[in-house]
């Protein structure tokens, strides 16, 4: 039997891992020697992609060229192409459910379908196609890394993602061509990693604090037994969060088309990023971040990031202790606890940590690492490698069905040990009824309606007689990838009933059909023909940016430069139907240089725009 | 009788096959999934043993390379010895599923509150509402109800170990077989209602003292 692998597919980074005579060890890329792939997606208008360092290039962003001049660069969404990152916020998510101010970050579809739908070029992708390409990424090189196929993994997912994120995340696995052998929730595999080797025994807080989601575990480990006692976290909460505030705080005062201007936001977030990291060692950061005449210049200490990043780091410690209750614990009891995500290299982080647990956190294990670590040591317990050690993980978030009134009947609690299920009889209401429709919804709340809806599947056909003589006994199994499966069977005719359940949110099998096929038919591009792609459709948004300001602004131009600028936007609009990629790439640069001036002036007018309308307001 | 997944031998049901161990993935009463003997009186320590050594054998992770009816097999074995391991751990859930097993429920006759702590619900109901409109209104007054209550609770913890007691001697009266299972199962039910009521209340105590520590 070929190796099982393990994949962190987190929000920020993904990372590969297998174990090697017993060791976890992160696969590095064989040409690069990075262990860490940047979950980033670039995706241009005739539907090549890269991944990671390779789409961070893309991605939209101010660039400070030779000679100082500054140029908007990559692929701004839509028809131009599309560069996505942070894909696993919105896995599992219904298209209602897209935040607005993600809205001006990314070109969505039809936003009213049970599942986000982004749209590039002609087409649109949904959030598991995108990740299967980091997926796919991951495979190749751990195939070349090898020198053997790799189609067989386990993949971690954040311990408190519902339903439909899970199976998001199976779906993603599977359009990349893998089987996903196990999910593992993210802090369980942590301890897994921490506890291998060790006889560890006793209780065990995770405090898993990543990019973008949070978890906190509590766990009990006796004789290689890992058993997850309580759970709780936020799906949507990050360093993502921390690095927006940051943003936030950098672009307060500048006008709104700005601060909303895919370029500078990028360009902004990775500044506020890199500033984050400084502050884990230094006490200030100095932020520089230069628009076309103008040039923000900021000092972010220390003190101001951890009061950006106060509400958040509290939100972690409320879930911290639900989850301690739910464990019917209090934090002395806790023999240890691990840090695990690159947000818990954040001083502060670690304080209150400290802080709440009253003990020093161990971070032996590389936070950014731990996971994958972790699964990679699942996939060998799936291959029997590792003795009598077993992991006995929970459901996070309670499971039931709507009842009369729109109330929830809970069937399975939060945090049952998993593999689990519990079965329900149903019955008729009125007499000769052929049909019984559930609703499953998922969460804590009272009514249905609070709660996240799950499935829908009708009962029946039921042979008419009157009612409430009919008797179908329904099943709700969570196996162990926390996932629900229906099963139905008639108690009077002990006949097993086909359920076709309805998932509420994300992607029918049909769908997941035609993507493969789609995806087989896409091909790999070579190089050529995707460097003469990238560099088109920079011709094509410095045209249509050009002609956009040229039509909003003109009277900040001269007849002269007009004249100029005219001349090359000509050149470059018969070269970039040809195929000689360097000649678009010239005129590229050259119109770039040509039109700097009046994007300077442009962004200094809007400025001074917003500054008076400031005054004016403060005034009056 | 049913049939091994993996070995094919035919057997009466039960949670492992007797020939090649594999799970058979078929429904069993709580006590027989976990192999206990039909008794009441179950010791907490010994319980969790068992359910640790069975979930070794059984998981789906123990079966994630074997033919797809072994893992199915597997997984329906695991998710009911994980049920029967909670139904039976806990002593509340295990009377009331003994209460089940004998075509009895205990939510039938469980709609008021038990004639015994009636008064003690309805005093600490009282004090909790109290509580709640202090901590809006009257700290110093808060802080001292938040003492009284501390008072109560340990009262309240007093009266569910009697309660507890009593259970186990039920139990223990069971598990004697002489006496008379009609009597017995009315107490059964008289003392699972009073600990769940008391479990409630206690939780809502806690909640209670928990948000004036908040405040």
């Amino acid at each position: 039997m070929p190796q099982i692998l393990g994949i962190d597919l987190g929000t920020t980074n993904s990372l590969i891992a297998r174990m090697e005579n017993g060791v976890p060890r992160v696969i590095a890329d064989p040409e690069t020697g990075a262990t860490m792939l940047p979950s980033v997606v670039a995706i241009a208008p005739d539907g090549s992609i890269s991944t990671g360092a390779r789409a961070i290039e893309l991605e939209p962003h101010l660039s400070v060229e030779q000679g100082g001049k500054i140029a908007a660069v990559g692929f701004p969404g839509g028809e131009y192409g599309a560069v996505i990152r942070s894909v696993k916020r919105y896995m599992g998510l219904g298209g209602a459910e897209v935040a607005p101010e993600d809205c001006s970050r990314y070109a969505f579809a039809d936003l009213s379908g049970p599942i986000v739908r982004f749209q590039v070029g002609a087409r649109t992708l949904t959030p598991p196609q995108i990740s299967a390409e980091i997926l796919r990424a991951l495979k190749v090189r751990a195939e070349r890394a090898l020198g053997e196929a790799v189609d067989r993994v386990v993949i971690t997912v954040p311990a408190y993602f519902n339903d439909a994120q899970r199976q998001a995340t199976k779906d993603a696995g599977r359009l990349a061509g893998l089987e996903v052998v196990r999910l593992v929730n993210e802090p369980t595999a942590a301890s897994l990693a921490y506890g291998l080797g060790k006889r560890a025994e006793g209780t065990v807080a995770v405090y898993d604090f990543g990019g973008g989601t949070f978890d906190v575990s509590i766990l009990s480990i006796k004789a290689g037994i890992f058993e997850v006692l309580a759970t709780n976290g936020d799906t949507h909460l990050g360093g993502d969060d921390i690095d927006a505030a940051i943003v936030n705080w950098i672009l307060a005062g500048l006008p709104g088309e700005v601060a909303r201007d895919r370029h500078v936001w990028n360009s902004v977030r990775s500044a506020a990023e890199a500033a984050k990291k400084k502050l884990t060692t230094d006490s200030s950061a100095e932020i520089a971040v230069a628009l076309p005449g103008h040039t923000i210049r900021k000092t972010l200490t220390r003190a101001e990031l951890e009061k950006l990043a106060e509400p958040i780091v509290t939100r972690t410690l409320a879930r911290c202790s639900m989850a301690l209750a739910d464990a019917k614990l209090s934090p002395a009891q806790i023999d240890a606890v691990v840090l695990v995500g690159g947000s818990t290299r954040m001083p502060m982080v670690r304080q209150r940590v400290r802080e709440l647990f009253a003990r020093e956190p161990l971070c032996s294990i590389d936070p950014d690492e731990v996971v994958a670590l972790g699964a990679a040591v699942q996939a060998s317990v799936l291959m029997g490698g590792q003795g009598d050690m077993l992991l006995l993980d929970v459901v996070p978030l309670s499971l039931g069905i709507e009842t009369m009134g729109g109330v929830m009947e809970r069937l399975i609690h939060r945090n049952t040990t998993i593999p689990t299920s519990v079965t329900e009889m149903f019955t008729t209401a009125v007499d000769n009824q052929t049909h019984v429709d559930v609703h499953v919804v998922q969460g804590e709340r009272e009514l249905a309606a609070d709660c996240r809806s799950l499935a829908r599947f009708k009962l029946g056909p039921i042979e008419p007689q009157p009612a409430g003589l009919p008797r179908v006994a329904v099943t709700f199994l969570i196996d162990a990838n926390g996932i629900l499966n229906v099963s139905a069977r008639d108690e009077r005719t002990g006949r097993e009933h086909s359920v076709d359940v309805k998932p509420s949110y994300g992607l029918s099998d049909e769908e997941i059909e035609r993507m493969l096929e789609e995806s087989i038919d896409l091909g790999e591009q070579d190089l050529e023909q995707r460097l003469l792609i990238v560099a088109r459709v920079d011709a094509e948004q410095i045209l249509a940016a050009l002609a956009k300001q040229l039509g909003e602004y003109p009277d900040l131009i001269g007849a002269d430069e007009r004249a100029r600028l005219a001349e090359v936007a000509e050149r470059l609009e018969a070269a970039r139907m040809g195929a000689d990629r360097n000649l678009i790439a010239n005129l590229v640069e050259q119109l770039n240089e040509l039109s700097t001036p009046f994007a300077g002036r442009i962004m200094d007018a809007a400025i001074k725009a917003a500054l008076e309308k400031k005054s004016v307001e403060q005034v009056s | 009788m049913v049939e091994c997944p993996s070995c094919g031998r035919r057997q009466e049901p039960r949670l492992i096959c007797e020939t090649c161990a594999t799970p058979l993935g078929v429904e069993l009463d709580c006590f027989a999934a976990l192999g206990l003997p039909k008794k009441l009186a179950i010791e907490p320590g010994a319980i969790e043993r068992v359910y640790h050594e069975l979930s070794r054998r059984i998981h789906p992770d123990r079966y994630a390379q074997a033919p797809v009816r072994v893992r199915d097999a597997s997984l329906r074995s695991t998710a009911l010895l994980t049920r029967s391991y909670r139904t039976l751990r806990d002593p509340l859930d295990r009377g009331k599923y003994w209460l089940e097993l004998r075509g009895e429920k205990l939510s039938d006759d469980n709609k008021q509150v038990p004639p015994e702590i009636a008064e003690t619900v309805f005093e600490v109901q009282e004090h909790l509402a109290d509580l709640r409109e202090a901590i809006r209104a009257d700290p110093a007054r808060a802080r001292a109800l938040g003492d009284e209550l501390e008072t109560r609770r340990a009262a309240l913890q007093t009266m569910m170990n009697d309660y507890q007691i009593a259970l186990g001697g039920n139990f223990v009266l069971w598990d004697l077989g002489r006496s008379n299972a009609k009597d017995l199962a009315a107490e059964l039910k008289l003392i699972l209602s009073n600990i769940a009521y008391l479990r409630t209340l206690m939780r809502d105590v806690d909640l209670g003292l928990g948000s004036l520590k908040a405040a």
